[in-house]
């Protein structure tokens, strides 16, 4: 020691500094990443501002118009295409197809799953195998989904060439069209015009979600259903055994037997011929039916029946067709069309001439005919487009063994699914975002998919894979049939297209330049100016063809094959299965049970009773085929003596989709009919893992969501006569009523903006677009099953759902909760170190980084709309791209929350304040108060506006007094949540509305609801107790 | 006390537990540090992984952890209020038990003090919630509960830990004069120089009174304000004036239970019966009956409010409280707060050692449910009937509340090994002071 110096002391000292300094200094929470600059900016491409393009969504075979907001090189968000019939506004499907996009699980490139081949090598393979089938005798088959436009068109040529082509989908349109065929003579689908419907009879179509045109019947029934709108609010009456998604919006349900409701409807049609005299063509097959006897066949009473014809007769109204839980193909589409018929709908609200029908369409006969021949040998090339028939195919069709048979299978999708076996050539066609598409459901409108993305993996599009089977074909016969390209003529040379097209983009684009673009118009300005719409609708002519069918056999649909229980089969979020590998798509919960990332069953509390089920127990349900075990839901929307089952899991290939529940479309045989069979209830004792995300069946009385009578809406439109919503008051010492409003902080002031939400829940039925879309663009991570099982849901919107009703009304109520935004905001007060706060512009802001976790915010408020970080969640590689940059993600132990898209607030104002800033410049006088984000654009600013298929949500500004937020936010059916509070919050609900409500009787006039009612609340612009009536009873 | 005992006998008999560790002790000892370990780890993965090891189920946000720190807090009130408030109004019986009071007080503070860093999302920046000159101009929102929870539990903390070594100053004299070596420079440190002298004395006892003053009104705000973190909230169930009053009031129950739970194996192991006699004890079980009534006056005055209120979101928490999903919480509480302890009505009950036992720790056992009681339901059924969950712990929340009485006992098996337990000085103030007489008495 005695060496130990000045020096050393300084030396050591240094050391021991540096190592201190060092230990400290490494952050494991923020992993440190560099960043580059670009040297050469890519062109289009600015840093910090999006690209929008006009594309196609293809998430089902609707294909609705979508604009694609490319930022910085990635798509990051989808909005429906206002320029489309069924635009604005985009469904969960829309949003699931960008996620899959992104997936985890998508090959690197062409695979035949041992190695990876360059396309030129795969495309080749493909080619030779097309030329030694055909050489050999066998023929060249496609299978896949419904595709129109240009992939149909090349369809047809390529069926020219001697394709084999099979267009089927599970949840498909076949049934209908074979109605339509045989009632009307026509090679289309019906369009159902909903808006001017006073009555919609629907015998189970899944019309506001899984259904073919969905998207424009959610937006016909919304605004049938507004009152304001024509002045009625349409009756919704649902026959069918389990209400789902589209007909939980029902007035009335009357649970045919099932399989018996072409009774009903036959009986309905004859009954409205009764009323109202119909003379038709069709008259005489109604003289055959007897209403008392199918009244009994269905068990609805003849009465109720009667009732609904009344309703029917009574003015305009739809009937609308089967749909998976009801055997639509069974003889009800007939009925439904013949009752259409009756009442004189043909041509109205029910129109033929728009040619509508997306392709091709084929049975489900077609596509076992097909797989028969596999497994005889006789398919030598099956090309698979987007079906997993493993997974879709019944029971008795053993559909591994007959892919196996093929010489090559040909499977065109981005993943590997159950399909894909040991001759299986994956070919990733990439996603829509990435390569050209089209469609054209209906021969006037035409939708442009652009790429709006380079592809993030090695792909090449459906269409251009498609033409170079079509070359590799041999020369077409001298005529090339083309009645089934929905299309109308001039026909142009399609096959000599194909031919001399070098890519599909090129054969696009020629087909639209002969068949979609006007005559007189320049071809390149036409064309700049499609590519910037993206799509091109003219107005569609309706036809009304003469009845020309039969009435549909007497025996019932479908024949119970011994079981005690009806077996139905429904879609949820995740359809046929397609979206069973997204993990936002299985972690959205189902509209009724709330139920997520499995398979479950829906049965009667009553067969629930009966089985002796325990909340945990599974329900082992057994058929002739076999048999699964699966969690169960008592439901009060599912008739007694069925048992409904989720399709869409079951799956055994996907990182997200393996293992998921199971599936149970192997429980059917046959015809793969998701109505026709029955089956066996036993109890198994277990843990089934099923959770209701919803905690309480209905609202225990309390006013969340809450129903106006349809009279009291119609006659109070406007605000003058005051508050019609039936919320009933905590008492108030009238002392305190005396005392006017009194608050014990004063109103935080909000001089220009006062951002708001008004969120109609007359309009919303619960179909989940705005959860997805806000996941999508705020960065909500999706948490796994085991962490919902918990509740711990990152989604900002809760979709609460009641039952509130009992049997024939069922009255299913749902309501988007989110951050209210609360002026007096109970979270603001409690945090300790100020990591909520409220802004000028009426924002509940939160400040992640400040956060520390006390949790104590989320604890006082009333909504729970809070979402807490309990982990790191997961980004796995691949979805990391889709990450919005606008905003960051949160890391563990933060509190996080609806911010009303603050993002893009903030970009909206910044955009109106340079063109301010601009104008000042040139020395233009500027009041920069002026420069306000006007109404139209903060409408559907937020990501759940922008989503919502029904318009139910509207944002904008509440000091804006012509603001649309204002004049919905104000009716007399407008309410705020648990107002009695005093939160004072910024997002007001619309009462629903409904048939069976009584009139509210008990609550009019005075000065009651005139706060809400009338006036909007001054106290917001910042004049607190200037007005009497200020904010004391803003919840009205 | 007995006019057997001489001053310096009192000093034997306290002092013999001090020092030589016996195995009895490690014994203790060893199950503490395995405690601390088990929890530790379970603090440790909870850090890694985050707080979703914990079984909160929005929206129930807190859970174990805020209860056992409302546990610990209500815990630490029995100490102040024996030695400060008994203190002043000179209640003699306090004079035994106040010393091992107090330090159960501070031990009790310093493990509630844990967990608003054990059950913070982010328990890296608990030091957030202090305010302290920053360059990031963060400051706090002295609005929030939570805020005032941090001052009030410091403050009660600071007072009450200087209050407790002032009272041990004359007793760490007496141990100095009997320790050798390194020891006794140790005490003699810690001692402050006390000699004894009557000048000593005389300002002693004036700032022993004036920090008894001061610790006094503390004894009702700490808990108070503990409450208000929910009362203050507009969560049904927690949202009630009512609930300073009654917290305090179970506050001191559960404390003065502690006492007695802590105190009499104690007496025995440490053989103390001379000076700790079953009827400090009684006196202690008659505050407990007295606060225990008070509580369940409070129990049925929250319940009458909640009906005569009409509000269906209060009175909707407090009949699922009874009926509900959490019944089971309900009437743990109820029977071990309310019904159990009425035995004590007894005086044979509550003069036997079993039976001041045994009572006392299930009025513990009650009083930690009271608190999950209150946290847990009244979360778990708020406002919207669609976010109505149940939560139930896991085995990390289990861990921790092992980890936090592991934690306490360390601590308080560490005082009994290095202070004295009893008061030295007040038990000889009780005594006949030594003449020069008795000398000569044992000399004849």
């Amino acid at each position: 020691m005695a060496e130990f110096n000045r020096r050393d002391f300084l030396k050591a000292g240094a050391v021991a500094t540096t190592a201190t300094a060092a230990a400290c200094s490494y952050d494991y929470v923020v992993p440190q990443e560099k960043v580059l600059p670009y040297v050469v900016n890519p062109e289009n491409v600015q840093p910090g501002l999006a690209n929008y393009y006009a594309s196609l969504c293809n998430g089902c075979a609707t294909a609705c118009g979508l604009v694609a907001r490319n930022k910085d090189g990635r798509v990051v968000g989808v909005e429906g295409n206002p320029d489309h019939p069924s635009g604005p506004g985009l469904c969960t499907r829309g949003h699931f197809d960008l996620v899959a996009t992104y997936s985890p699980d998508r090959v690197a490139g062409p695979t035949d799953r041992t190695a990876t081949l360059s396309w030129d090598d795969a495309q080749k393979r493909v080619a030779d195998a097309i030329t030694a089938a055909i050489a050999a005798g066998k023929s060249v088959a496609w299978l896949g989904r419904y595709r129109s436009g240009s992939v149909a068109a090349l369809l047809d040529v390529a069926a020219a060439r001697g394709m084999r082509r099979v267009n089927w989908e599970l949840l498909g349109v076949d049934g209908l069209l074979a109605a339509a065929q045989s009632a009307y003579g026509v090679n289309e689908l019906p369009v159902y015009e909903l808006e001017g419907a006073k009555t919609i009879v629907s015998f189970g179509h899944d019309f506001l979600h899984t259904a073919f045109g969905s998207m424009a019947m959610a937006k016909g029934w919304a605004k049938a259903k507004d009152p304001s709108h024509d002045g009625f609010v349409t009756r919704l009456v649902a026959v069918e055994p389990r209400l789902g998604q589209s007909s939980s919006q029902a007035d009335h349900w009357f649970a045919a037997k099932p399989g018996t409701e072409s009774f009903a409807a036959l009986a309905i049609a004859r009954l409205c011929a009764d009323a109202n005299g119909y003379s038709g063509p069709a008259a005489a097959l109604l003289a055959a039916v007897d209403v008392a006897a199918y009244a009994t066949s269905c068990g609805i009473d003849e009465s109720k029946l009667k009732q609904i014809a009344e309703w029917l007769a009574a003015g305009s109204s739809v009937v609308l067709p089967g749909g998976p839980t009801t055997d639509g193909g069974g003889g009800l589409d007939v009925a439904t069309l013949l009752c259409n018929e009756v009442l004189g709908n043909i041509g109205k609200s029910v129109q033929f001439g728009r040619g509508s029908r997306p392709g091709h369409i084929s049975a489900f006969a077609e596509v076992k005919a097909l797989l028969d021949d596999a497994a005889a040998g006789k398919v030598g090339v099956l090309l698979l487009d987007g079906l997993d028939i493993v997974h879709l195919a019944p029971a008795d069709l053993d559909v591994a063994a007959a892919l196996a048979k093929c010489d090559l299978v040909v499977q065109l999708a981005n993943e590997p699914d159950d399909s894909s076996g040991a001759n299986t050539l994956l070919l990733p066609t990439g996603s829509g975002l990435e390569q050209w598409s089209d469609a054209s459901t209906e021969a006037a409108l035409h939708v442009l998919g652009q790429p709006a993305m380079v592809p993030i993996k090695d792909s090449r599009g459906l269409g251009d894979v498609l033409l170079s089977v079509v070359k590799a074909l041999p020369a077409p016969p001298a005529v090339i049939e083309t009645a089934t390209v929905a299309l109308s003529p001039p026909t142009p040379d399609l096959d000599g297209m194909a031919g001399s097209a070098a890519s599909f983009a090129d054969f696009l684009k020629a087909r639209w330049l002969t068949l979609v673009k006007p005559a007189d118009a320049d071809a390149a300005g036409w064309w700049r100016e499609v590519q910037a719409k993206g799509v091109v609708a003219t107005k569609p002519t309706v036809t009304s063809p003469a009845w020309i069918g039969a009435l549909p056999s007497d025996a019932p649909a479908s024949a119970p094959d011994g079981g005690d229980y009806a077996l139905v089969l429904f879609a949820s979020h995740l359809a046929d299965g397609r979206w069973a590998n997204v993990p936002w798509a299985q972690e959205l919960p189902d509209p009724i049970s709330t139920y997520f990332w499995t398979t479950w069953a829906e049965i009667s509390p009553a067969t629930a009773q009966r089985l002796g089920l325990a909340e945990k127990d599974l329900v082992k349900i057994t058929t002739g085929q076999g048999s699964i075990e699966v969690g169960w839901f008592g439901s009060p929307a599912v008739a007694e003596g069925t048992v409904a089952v989720v399709v869409g899991n079951g799956k055994k290939t996907g990182k997200y989709a393996k293992g998921r529940g199971a599936n149970p479309l192997k429980l059917l045989s046959g015809t793969l009919t998701l109505s026709a069979s029955s089956a066996t209830l036993t109890r198994v004792v277990g843990d089934s893992g099923v959770h209701a995300l919803v905690g309480n069946m209905n609202q225990d009385g309390r006013n969340v969501a809450v129903n106006v009578n349809v009279e009291d809406a119609i006659k109070n439109l406007v605000g003058a006569a005051g508050s019609i919503v039936p919320i009933h008051h905590l008492p108030t010492d009238p002392r305190v009523e005396a005392a006017g409003p009194v608050d014990m902080y004063p109103e935080p002031q909000h001089p220009t903006y006062r951002f708001a939400m008004t969120i109609d829940a007359n309009a919303c039925n619960g179909c989940g677009a705005c959860q997805i879309a806000c996941a999508v663009e705020n960065n909500t991570p999706f948490v796994g099953p085991d962490q919902l099982r918990k509740g711990r849901t990152m989604s900002w919107i809760r979709m609460d759902r009641f039952f509130e009703g009992k049997g024939e009304n069922p009255d299913i109520r749902y309501l988007p909760v989110m951050c209210q935004h609360c002026a007096h905001a109970p979270c603001e007060g409690v945090c300790p170190v100020l990591a909520t706060y409220h802004n000028l512009d009426g924002l509940n802001a939160m400040i992640y980084n400040r956060c520390v976790g006390t949790r104590y915010c989320a604890n006082n408020c009333p909504y729970t709309a809070r979402r807490f970080n309990y982990h790191s969640w997961e980004w796995p590689e691949s979805y990391h791209l889709m990450l919005n940059p606008d905003l960051s993600t949160r890391e563990m132990g933060v509190m996080e929350k609806c911010t009303f898209c603050v993002q893009r607030i903030r970009s909206a104002k910044d955009l109106h304040r340079d063109v301010a800033f601009a104008e000042r410049e040139v020395g233009k006088p500027v009041n920069m108060r002026q420069n306000e984000v006007p109404d139209a654009e903060l409408r559907k600013l937020t990501a759940c506006a922008a989503a919502c298929p029904t318009d139910a949500i509207v944002f904008g500004n509440w000091n804006d007094d012509k603001s649309t937020v204002v004049k919905k936010g104000t009716t007399p059916r407008a309410y705020t949540l648990f107002g009695e509070l005093n939160t004072k919050s910024a997002v007001h609900y619309v009462a629903r509305v409904n048939h069976n409500q009584p009139a509210n009787v008990a609550h009019h006039g005075g000065g009651h609801g005139e706060d809400h009612g009338g006036a909007k609340p001054d106290a917001d612009k910042g004049t607190h107790g200037a007005d009497a009536h200020g904010a004391a009873h803003e919840e009205g | 006390m007995s006019d057997k005992l001489t001053y310096s006998q009192v000093n034997r008999d306290v002092m013999r537990p001090l020092f030589n560790a016996t195995s009895l002790w490690w014994g203790f000892m060893a199950i503490v540090i395995l405690g601390l370990a088990y929890g530790g780890v379970c603090w440790g993965i909870q850090l890694v992984w985050g707080l979703g090891v914990a079984g909160y189920h929005p929206p129930v946000f807190w859970g174990v952890y805020i209860t056992t720190f409302v546990f610990w807090v209500g815990i630490g009130h029995a100490g102040t209020l024996i030695s400060a408030i008994l203190f002043l109004t000179r209640s003699r019986w306090r004079t035994g038990i106040y010393r091992a009071a107090e330090a159960m007080t501070i031990f009790a503070v310093m493990t509630a003090a844990l967990f608003p860093a054990i059950h913070v999302g982010r328990a890296w920046q608990a030091y957030w919630l202090f305010p302290y000159p920053n360059q990031r101009q963060l400051w706090q929102n002295f609005k929030s509960p939570l805020m005032w929870d941090v001052f009030a539990i410091s403050t009660y903390f600071t007072v009450s830990t200087v209050f407790f070594l002032i009272g041990l100053v004359p007793d760490i004299a007496a141990v100095r004069d009997n320790t050798r070596g390194m020891t006794r420079k140790l005490y003699a440190a810690m001692a402050l120089g006390w000699r004894g002298t009557d000048k000593q004395w005389h300002h002693y006892m004036a700032a022993y009174g004036f920090f008894a003053a001061l610790a006094t009104p503390l004894v009702l705000s700490v808990h108070s304000v503990v409450s208000w973190d929910f009362a203050m909230a507009n969560t049904p169930g927690w949202h009630s004036t009512i609930f300073p009053p009654y917290f305090v009031a179970g506050a001191i129950y559960s404390g003065c239970a502690m006492v007695i739970t802590l105190m009499l194996p104690l007496t025995k192991l440490f053989k103390l019966e001379a000076y700790i006699h079953i009827w400090h004890f009684e006196h202690l079980a008659k505050l407990c009956m007295f606060t225990g009534g008070i509580l369940t006056y409070a129990y049925g005055t929250e319940y009458f409010v909640a009906w005569y209120s009409d509000n269906p979101y209060e009175w909707g928490v407090f009949v699922d409280r009874v009926v509900g999903k959490y019944w089971w919480v309900f009437w743990i509480m109820f029977m071990c707060n309310c019904v159990l302890p009425l035995v004590w009505w007894f005086k044979k009950v509550r003069t036997s050692f079993m039976g001041l036992f045994v009572v006392s720790l299930i009025i513990n056992v009650g009083m930690w449910f009271e608190r999950f009681n209150i946290i847990a339901s009244s979360l778990a059924h708020s406002f919207d009937p669609a976010a109505w969950v149940y939560y139930t712990p896991t085995y990390i929340e289990i861990g921790i509340l092992i980890f936090s009485f592991a934690w306490f006992f360390l601590w308080f098996l560490l005082f009994v090994k290095i202070m004295p337990s009893v008061a030295i000085a007040e038990i000889k103030e009780t005594l006949r002071p030594p003449l020069k007489s008795d000398g000569e008495v044992a000399a004849k």
